[in-house]
C-alpha cells in the first residue's frame, strides 16, 4: 500500500466517522465562549485515580469530569437521559436492556468506544466483587454480552425497575485496564490496583470532557479540556468551553473559603452556615454570586432511636410509634432551618428529597412543633416527671439516654444542641456524646448507642437505597434485630412490626415492579407509614448552596460526587 | 503584718526577703491580683451569671453585647437597658438588633429569678443582677442564643482548673522520676528513660483521638474532660522528667552535692536539699510555662472536637465558636473567651517570673 | 563516645518494639475505620466490605495481623495503604519534602530569633525593646495557634490580599522552579512560619531568659569578672553557654515534631505536609500509614535524644558517660 494511498483511505475512514458521529446536542444554556480555566476545591486527596479502586469523594469529583456513564441525569430536571448511550431499549418482560453505543465517542487517547469497553467494565469491575468501589450485589445474575461493536446487552434474572440508574457508572477504557483484570489473567482484588497517584496521567484515559493533566501530591489536581469530547452547544460548538479545571486539595471548609473569598477559587459548595457571610460580600458588590437551590441529592439529618437498645426499658419505650411521635412534636424543625441553615433548608421527605419526582407529601404527617402536646402524650404514656422535672421510667429510673452526633460538624453539633434543649422542656434528659462525624455510622451501625443524629444520603430513586429502607437492610442500623442472622440469610421477620413487614412487602414488590405509576404508588404508600410511625425522625433537607465568581457564566449547583450528574462541562468564562 | 515588730530573725528569714522582693515586682502583684479574681469568680460563677449556661434564647441569637445606659432624658437614673428588637434581613439572613428606645428595664441586683444552681451544697437561685423583662446580655449571645456572660464565667470553672490539675500530675510523676532517674543513674536511669521515651515517641493526637472514641458514651462530659487531662499530664511528665534528668545530672558533679555525698548523707535529703532548690527557678518557669499550655491544648482539642462538649462549657469550646470567617466579621463578640485566655495566660506568666525573681536568692537589683 | 552511640543502639530495639506495639495496639481501639464508611455509599454491599476484609487480611487475630507488619517493616517494607491502594513509602515519600522543609526552616527561625532575644530580654529586663519582646512572647503563648492562623488570613483577606493559606498561588503549585514561584512562596511562606514558630519561639525565648537570669547570678560568672575578663568574654563564653544547657534537651525532643505537631495548623493553613495525611489516617484506620508516620516519629526522637546527649556532654564538660 503506498502512502498516499493509506492518506486517502485514511480520509475516507475519518469522513466516514464524521458522517456517523452522533454528537449530543445541549441547549437550553447561553453559548459560552471557549478558553479559561475554573479552580475549585477537593475536601480530601485522591486515594486513585481509579474510580472503581475507593469509595472516596474526591476521586468521584474527578471522575465525573474524567469518564462518562451510558446514561445521564438532565442538568435541570434530573430525568434520565442517553449519554454514552445514544438509545436503549427495553424488553423481555422488562429484563432485557439493549443499549445502542453513540457513534463516534473516542477516548482521550484517540481510540475508538466500542461494546467491548463497556462489557469490559461491567463483568470485570463493576460485578467484581473484590472491587472496592464496585457493585457486584447490584449485577449478580446479571448477564452481560456484546451484541455487536455498537450494541451492549444486559439480561437480568428478574425485571429491576432501578436498574436503569445503575448504568450512569462510568465507563473505563479496556485498552488501559485489561492488565489489572480477571480477564488479562490477575486475581480479582488486583483491579484496585489500577491507576495508582503516582500513575503516569497519560494512562488515565477517558471519554469525559476533561482528561489528566497532573497530580501534585496532596496539593493539586490539573485536568485539561478533552477535545475528543462528544457534546456540542446548541450552536454546533463543541464543549466543554474551560480549557483547564484546577482541583486544589483543602480540606478545612474555612480555609476554602478565605481561598474563594482570595480569589484563587472560581467556585465553592458551601452550607447554610456561610452563607450570610458570603452573601453579604455578594450584597456590598463583590465580584461573587451565591445561589441556593433545592437539593435532590445531599444528606438529610434525622434521629434514630435505638429499638435494640441494651437497656430494655428504653428498648421498650423506643419502639413505641407513640413515644417518637411525642418526640417528634417536640423537634423545632422551623428553628433549626432558621439557626442552623440560616433559612436555607426546607421541610425534611421521608427518605425522599421534597424535589425528587417520588416524592410523597409528607408535610401533615411530620407533625407541628408543640411542646404542650409532647408533654401530654409522654403523660399518656405513664412516664410521669420526677422531682427535678425529669420524667421517670416504669422502674422508676429517670427518662436519661444519650444523643450521639458529631462534634466535628458544626451542623450537627448545632442540631443536637437544640433538640436537647428543647427534650429537656418535656422532661426527658438527653446527654449528648459527640464523636467525629467520620464514626457516626459505624457507631450507629454497634450496639453502644441510645438516640443519634446521623445523615444517609438521598438518591433519585428509592430503590438505590434500599439497604438504609427496607426493614432488614444493611443500614436499617436503628432495628438490628430485624437483620439477617447470618451475613447473606434472610431477615429475620420475627422481629418485624407489623408496619415494617408492610414496608418489606412494598419495597419487595417495587423492586420487581416496572410501570412508574404503580411504583411510585408503592414508594408513596412507604413514605407515610414512614412518616406515621416516625420510624426514624427526619429533621431538615438542606438547600444545596454555592458560590461562584461573576467570571463564570452557565453556573449549575453540581455536588460534584453524583455519577451521571456533571454540569461544568456547559460552564464558560466571560 | 511588718507595722508589728517582729522577731529579728523571721524579719530578715529567706522566705520574708522573698516575699519582700515580690512585693515590690508591680506586674507580679498586679498578676496575682488578676488571678485571684479569676479564680474568684470562677468560685462565685452561679451567682455571678445572670442565666444558667444551657438556657437558650432562640429570639435573641447572635445578639450584640447589650449597651447599658444610666441617663434617659438627661437624667442621671440607675442602671438599665432597653430592649432589643431582632430583624432577619430578608437577603443575606443575617440577625441585626436595634435598641427599642421606648422600652428602659431597669438592671436589678440581688435577683431571685431562673434556673437553681448549686453553691457549696445550696440550692439558690440568687443572682448578682438581672432584669425583670426582657434579656439582659452583657456580652451577647451565640448561636442559640445562650448568654456568652453566662457562659464563660461558668466555663472558666473548667478552663482555670484544667491546667492546675493537669501540671500537678505531670510535675509530681515528672520530678520525682526525672530527680532518681539523674541522681542514681544505673538501671533505674535506664528503664525510666526508655518509660519516657516511649511516652514522648507516641505523638499525642493519635492517643487522645483514640480514647476519645473509646470513652464509654455513658460518662458524663465533665469524667471525659478530666479523663483526657489525665492522659494529657500522663504524657507530660515524660517531658519534663526528662529536663529533670539533664539537670540533675549536673547539679550531682557540683562541688557541695559530691561533697554531701561523701559525708554520707542520705540521697533522699540530696535529692531535697541540694539539688531541689537548685531547680526551683528552672521548675516554676516550667510551670508557668505548662499551666497555659494545657488551657491551650484544651482548646486545641475542641477544635479537633475532641476536647470538652456540649453541654458543658470551657473557654476553649467558646472559642471554637468563633473560629470561622462568618463570627470574625459579624459576631466578634464571640472573641472575648479568647482574650480571657490570654489574660489569664498573661498573668500566670507575670505571676511566674515575679516568684522566679523573689526565689532567687543571689538576685541583684 | 562510640560504645555509648552503640549501646544506645542496643537499647532502641526493644524500646521500638515496645511502641510499636503500643500503637499498634492504640489504632486497634477505634471504633469505625474505612471498612465501615464504605457502606455509606450505595454502590457497597456488605459482602464487598467482607471480601476486602480478607483480602487485606483484617479478619486475621490482631496479633498475627501485628506480626505480619513487624515481618516487613524489619525487612523495610512499610506495608500497604488500604485507602490508597499503593505502598505506604511512597505515599510518605511524595509529602516528606515540603514537611522536612517546613519543619527545618521553622526550627531553624525559631531558634535565631529566640535564642538572641532571650539573651537581650535577659540583659535589659527593664528595657523597651524587652517590653515589646516579652509581650510578643506572651501573646505567641497565650493565642492558639489555629487562631493566630485564622486572624492572620482574616487580616489578609482584609486588606485584599489573595496570599490565604497554602505555600503558593495555585497556578505555581505544579509549575516547575522559577524565580516567579520562589517569589510567590516567601509570601505564602511567613503566615506559616508565624503560626508554627510563634509559640516555640516564645517559649524557647522565656526559658533562655529565665537560664540567662540564673546564669548570671552564679558565682562563675562573678569570679570571671573579678578576673578582669571582657564583659564579652564573660557573656558569650561563661553565660550564654552555661545558660543554653537545658535548652539541648529540649531541642532533641523537636525533632519528631515534624511529623504530628503540625497537624492543626497544617489544616487551617491548608499546608502539604504530613499532618493532614496523618490525620485522615488516623480517622479511617488506614493502620500501616498510621504505624509507618508513628514509627518514623519514634525513631526520630530517638536520634534528637541521642544527638541532645551528645550534644549535652559536649557542651557541658561536667557531664560524662561511661
Amino acid at each position: 500500500m503506498t502512502t498516499r494511498k493509506a492518506l486517502w483511505l485514511l480520509s475516507l475512514v475519518t469522513m466516514g466517522a464524521l458522517a456517523s458521529a452522533q454528537p449530543k446536542v445541549v441547549s437550553g444554556y447561553e453559548n459560552g465562549k471557549p478558553g479559561g480555566t475554573l479552580t475549585m476545591a477537593l475536601s480530601s486527596a485522591p486515594q486513585t485515580l481509579f474510580y472503581y479502586g475507593a469509595i472516596d469523594s474526591a476521586i468521584q469529583t474527578l471522575a465525573n469530569q474524567m469518564f462518562d456513564g451510558l446514561i445521564e441525569y438532565n442538568y435541570k430536571t434530573y430525568q434520565i437521559e442517553p449519554a454514552l448511550a445514544a438509545s436503549w431499549t427495553i424488553t423481555g418482560g422488562s429484563k432485557v436492556y439493549t443499549f445502542k453505543l453513540r457513534k463516534g465517542v473516542k477516548w482521550s487517547d484517540g481510540r475508538d468506544l466500542t461494546a467491548d469497553d463497556v462489557v469490559f467494565t461491567y463483568t470485570q469491575i463493576v460485578a467484581n466483587p473484590e472491587a472496592k468501589g464496585g457493585d457486584a450485589g447490584n449485577f449478580a445474575g446479571v448477564k452481560i454480552e456484546k451484541v455487536d461493536a455498537g450494541t451492549v446487552r444486559f439480561t437480568l434474572p428478574k425485571p429491576a425497575p432501578a436498574f436503569i440508574h445503575y448504568m450512569r457508572l462510568p465507563i473505563m477504557p479496556k485498552h488501559k485496564l485489561l492488565p489489572f483484570s480477571q480477564e488479562g489473567g490477575k486475581k480479582p482484588g488486583e483491579i484496585n490496583n489500577a491507576w495508582p497517584t503516582n500513575v503516569d496521567p497519560a494512562e488515565v484515559v477517558g471519554t469525559g470532557p476533561y482528561r489528566l493533566q497532573s497530580y501534585t501530591a496532596g496539593q493539586k489536581v490539573t485536568l485539561v479540556k478533552n477535545p475528543n469530547y462528544w457534546k456540542r452547544d446548541a450552536d454546533g460548538n463543541s464543549l466543554p468551553y474551560l480549557d483547564r479545571l484546577e482541583y486544589l486539595i483543602i480540606p478545612d471548609s474555612q480555609a476554602q473559603v478565605a481561598q474563594f473569598l482570595a480569589g484563587n477559587l472560581g467556585q465553592l459548595n458551601i452550607t447554610g452556615t456561610d452563607f450570610p457571610t458570603l452573601k453579604q460580600r455578594e450584597v456590598q458588590g463583590a465580584p461573587i454570586r451565591v445561589v441556593a437551590f433545592r437539593a435532590l441529592f445531599g444528606s438529610p439529618p434525622h434521629l434514630a432511636f435505638n429499638y435494640d437498645d441494651k437497656n430494655p426499658e428504653l428498648a421498650a419505650l423506643f419502639r413505641q410509634t407513640e413515644f417518637r411521635r411525642a418526640i417528634q412534636s417536640a423537634i423545632n424543625r422551623k428553628r433549626i432551618i432558621d439557626d442552623v441553615y440560616n433559612g436555607l433548608a426546607e421541610l425534611p421527605g421521608n427518605g425522599v428529597a421534597p424535589v425528587s419526582e417520588w416524592y410523597y407529601d409528607t408535610t401533615r404527617l411530620l407533625g407541628s412543633y408543640d411542646l404542650a402536646a409532647a408533654s401530654a402524650a409522654l403523660d399518656k404514656l405513664g412516664l410521669k416527671r420526677g422531682p427535678d422535672g425529669v420524667r421517670l421510667l416504669p422502674s422508676g429510673k429517670p427518662l436519661e439516654f444519650t444523643l450521639t452526633y458529631g462534634s466535628n460538624s458544626s451542623t450537627f453539633s448545632a442540631i443536637a444542641t437544640i433538640l436537647q434543649n428543647d427534650l429537656k422542656a418535656i422532661g426527658v434528659k438527653a446527654n449528648l456524646q459527640g464523636i467525629l462525624a467520620a464514626n457516626l455510622l459505624s457507631t450507629g451501625r454497634g450496639k453502644d448507642w441510645d438516640a443519634i443524629v446521623l445523615g444517609l444520603g438521598d438518591q433519585p430513586d428509592p430503590e438505590l437505597r434500599t439497604p438504609i429502607w427496607k426493614p432488614g437492610g444493611d443500614l436499617y442500623y436503628w432495628h438490628q434485630s430485624t437483620q439477617p442472622a447470618t451475613p447473606g440469610g434472610p431477615p429475620q421477620f420475627n422481629n418485624f412490626f407489623p408496619w415494617e413487614k408492610e414496608i418489606y412487602d412494598l419495597w419487595e414488590k417495587a423492586a420487581s415492579t416496572t410501570n412508574f405509576t404503580q411504583r411510585k404508588a408503592l414508594y408513596d404508600r412507604w413514605q407515610a407509614i414512614f412518616a406515621r410511625e416516625a420510624m426514624v425522625i427526619m429533621i431538615a433537607k438542606a438547600y444545596a448552596v454555592g458560590a461562584v465568581s461573576t467570571k463564570y457564566g452557565n453556573y449549575l449547583y453540581s455536588l460534584g460526587v453524583i455519577p451521571g450528574y456533571n454540569p461544568v462541562a456547559i460552564m464558560y468564562q466571560k | 503584718m511588718s507595722s508589728a515588730p517582729a522577731p529579728r530573725l523571721e524579719r530578715n528569714s529567706p522566705l520574708h526577703l522573698a516575699w519582700r522582693r515580690f512585693l515590690k515586682n508591680r506586674p507580679g502583684v498586679v498578676s496575682t491580683g488578676v488571678l485571684l479574681l479569676l479564680y474568684l469568680v470562677a468560685l462565685f460563677a452561679g451567682f455571678l451569671a445572670p442565666y444558667n449556661l444551657t438556657t437558650q434564647h432562640p429570639d435573641a441569637v447572635y445578639q450584640p453585647p447589650q449597651r447599658v445606659h444610666i441617663f434617659r432624658d438627661g437624667r442621671l437614673v440607675r442602671p438599665f437597658v432597653y430592649r432589643l428588637e431582632k430583624k432577619r434581613d430578608p437577603v443575606t439572613f443575617i440577625a441585626s438588633y436595634q435598641e427599642d428606645q421606648t422600652r428602659p428595664t431597669p438592671i436589678r441586683f440581688f435577683v431571685r429569678q431562673g434556673e437553681p444552681y448549686r453553691f457549696l451544697g445550696f440550692r439558690t437561685n440568687l443572682h448578682l443582677f438581672g432584669v425583670d423583662e426582657g434579656y439582659f446580655f452583657p456580652l451577647g449571645t451565640d448561636q442559640f442564643g445562650r448568654d456568652l456572660l453566662s457562659r464563660i464565667l461558668v466555663g472558666s470553672q473548667v478552663s482555670l482548673t484544667v491546667g492546675v490539675i493537669g501540671v500537678a500530675i505531670s510535675f509530681a510523676i515528672g520530678i520525682l522520676l526525672g530527680g532518681i532517674s539523674g541522681y542514681f543513674g544505673g538501671w533505674m536511669d535506664t528503664l525510666i528513660q526508655r518509660t519516657t521515651e516511649v511516652l514522648l515517641s507516641i505523638p499525642r493526637l493519635p492517643i487522645l483521638m483514640a480514647l476519645s472514641t473509646v470513652i464509654p458514651a455513658s460518662w458524663p462530659s465533665t469524667y471525659v474532660y478530666l479523663g483526657i487531662i489525665a492522659v494529657l499530664s500522663f504524657i507530660g511528665w515524660a517531658g519534663l522528667a526528662r529536663v529533670v534528668r539533664g539537670q540533675v545530672l549536673a547539679a550531682r558533679e557540683v562541688d557541695y552535692v559530691t561533697a554531701a555525698r561523701a559525708i554520707g548523707a542520705p540521697n533522699l535529703r540530696i535529692i531535697l536539699r541540694h539539688i531541689t532548690p537548685n531547680l526551683t527557678s528552672y521548675l516554676i518557669v516550667t510551670a508557668t510555662l505548662a499551666l497555659p499550655g494545657y488551657i491551650i491544648g484544651e482548646s486545641a482539642l475542641s477544635f479537633l472536637g475532641l476536647g470538652i462538649k456540649e453541654p458543658m462549657a470551657s473557654w476553649g469550646l467558646l472559642l471554637k465558636d468563633a473560629q470561622n470567617f462568618q463570627a470574625l466579621s459579624l459576631y466578634p463578640w464571640l472573641l472575648t473567651p479568647g482574650i480571657l485566655i490570654f489574660i489569664s495566660v498573661l498573668a500566670y506568666n507575670f505571676f511566674g517570673d515575679a516568684l522566679r525573681d523573689a526565689a532567687d536568692v543571689r538576685s541583684v537589683d | 563516645m562510640w560504645s555509648f552511640v552503640f549501646r544506645r543502639f542496643l537499647v532502641a530495639v526493644p524500646t521500638l518494639l515496645l511502641i510499636s506495639v503500643l500503637i499498634f495496639g492504640v489504632i486497634q481501639l477505634q471504633p469505625g475505620g474505612f471498612l465501615e464508611n464504605m457502606l455509606d455509599d450505595p454502590r457497597v454491599s456488605r459482602e464487598t466490605v467482607e471480601t476486602i476484609r480478607k483480602q487485606y487480611g483484617l479478619d486475621q487475630p490482631v496479633w498475627v495481623q501485628y506480626l505480619d507488619w513487624l515481618g516487613g517493616f524489619v525487612r523495610g517494607d512499610l506495608g500497604y495503604s488500604f485507602l490508597n491502594n499503593r505502598p505506604v513509602s511512597g505515599l510518605v515519600g511524595e509529602r516528606l519534602g515540603w514537611t522536612v522543609f517546613l519543619a527545618l526552616l521553622t526550627i531553624l527561625t525559631t531558634w535565631v530569633v529566640a535564642v538572641p532575644l532571650g539573651i537581650y530580654t535577659a540583659l535589659r529586663r527593664h528595657g523597651l525593646g524587652a517590653t515589646v519582646a516579652n509581650l510578643i512572647g506572651y501573646f505567641g503563648l497565650a493565642t492558639p495557634d489555629f487562631l493566630v492562623a485564622l486572624l492572620l488570613i482574616f487580616a489578609v483577606l482584609s486588606t485584599g490580599g489573595t496570599n490565604v493559606g497554602g505555600l503558593f498561588s495555585p497556578q505555581y503549585i505544579d509549575a516547575p522552579w522559577s524565580w516567579a514561584k520562589f517569589k510567590d512562596m516567601l509570601a505564602h511562606l511567613w503566615i506559616p512560619l508565624i503560626v508554627i514558630g510563634l509559640d516555640g519561639t516564645a517559649s524557647i525565648m522565656r526559658q533562655m531568659r529565665a537560664n540567662m537570669l540564673d546564669v548570671l547570678t552564679q558565682d562563675y560568672i562573678r569570679t570571671a569578672r573579678s578576673k578582669g575578663l571582657a564583659e564579652r568574654v564573660v557573656l558569650w563564653k561563661h553565660a550564654v553557654r552555661n545558660a543554653i544547657n537545658p535548652l539541648i534537651s529540649i531541642a532533641g525532643l523537636s525533632l519528631p515534631n515534624l511529623i504530628s505537631s503540625t497537624i492543626i495548623a497544617s489544616i487551617v493553613l491548608n499546608l502539604p505536609t504530613i499532618g493532614p495525611f496523618l490525620y485522615d489516617s488516623l480517622l479511617n484506620k488506614d493502620q500501616y500509614v498510621v504505624m509507618a508516620l508513628l514509627m518514623m516519629s519514634a525513631i526520630l526522637l530517638m536520634i534528637g535524644n541521642l544527638l541532645a546527649d551528645l550534644a549535652l556532654a559536649w557542651a557541658d564538660p561536667r557531664i560524662r558517660y561511661e
